[in-house]
């Protein structure tokens, strides 16, 4: 769903993403290093910042990077030792917000939080408003994941004026 | 030797999550790191680790590196000469 009106796609799971990540961008071959968590991020602020910019970007979910984390831990495990570099550096959740704000050119803040609901992202959220000193605004939302085809982001753009 | 320059080329492909890309699309002499494929440092790693992985080869020595990786078909004629798998 984009503002309320929902998207016509024709695969589910990451094929979706991929699929939307080619209809609605295209032009960033780092997308397809990118785990699942970072591909949704990506994906869901590419249809949301169409002609929108945001000055920070400011995210949550419960269970962390936790789907990348377990597909490492299966290259370090006894007998089959091979570390996979580009599977380590998504081992960390917050790297979607970094992803999100070098596509975007957002130099302001990017944080991500592991929290156990949405409800609890919106003081966060009223905080990092209450810092900045001219209008301005913040991509904030839930991205989650928990497998290839087990995920789920909900973004917004919020203002402070 | 043309043999193993395509299985390295898939080889790259499914380690560095190429999807658009099928061996043809990767020119054997071509530089993989800056213009060419574009690699970057962590696909660097990843071709290292594709290395000892696939054809038991350890690279100890970092300043090889940067013949070995020079181009597809530099890596395919060190594999050839070092395999160990």
């Amino acid at each position: 769903m984009l503002n309320g009106q929902p998207i016509a796609v024709q695969e589910t799971g990451e094929k979706m993403l991929v699929e939307l990540y080619r209809r609605y961008a295209g032009d960033y071959p780092k997308f397809f290093k990118m785990d699942t968590l970072c591909r949704l991020g990506f994906v869901a602020a590419e249809l949301l910042l169409k002609g929108e910019s945001v000055d920070a970007v400011v995210m949550a979910n419960r269970s962390a990077s936790i789907k990348n984390d377990t597909d490492y831990m299966a290259t370090i495990t006894d007998g089959n030792y091979y570390p996979s570099p580009a599977l380590f550096v998504y081992t960390l959740p917050n790297i979607v917000t970094g992803e999100i704000a070098i596509r975007h050119h957002i130099q302001g803040e990017t944080s991500f939080y592991i929290l156990d609901s949405y409800e609890e992202l919106e003081p966060i959220v009223k905080s990092q408003m209450a810092d900045c000193t001219s209008p301005a605004a913040i991509l904030a939302g839930w991205c989650e994941c928990n497998g290839k085809n087990e995920f789920y982001a909900k973004l917004q753009i919020i203002w402070n004026n | 030797m043309e043999q193993l320059i395509e299985q390295l080329k898939n080889q790259i492909i499914e380690a560095l999550n190429f999807e658009d890309m099928t061996p043809a699309d990767i020119d054997t002499d071509a530089p993989l790191f800056g213009e060419g494929l574009g690699l970057d440092s962590i696909d660097a790693l990843e071709l290292i680790m594709l290395m000892d992985r696939e054809y038991g080869i350890k690279l100890a020595d970092p300043k090889i590196g940067k013949t070995i990786f020079r181009s597809v078909r530099t890596m395919a004629e060190y594999i050839q000469t070092n395999r160990t798998k």
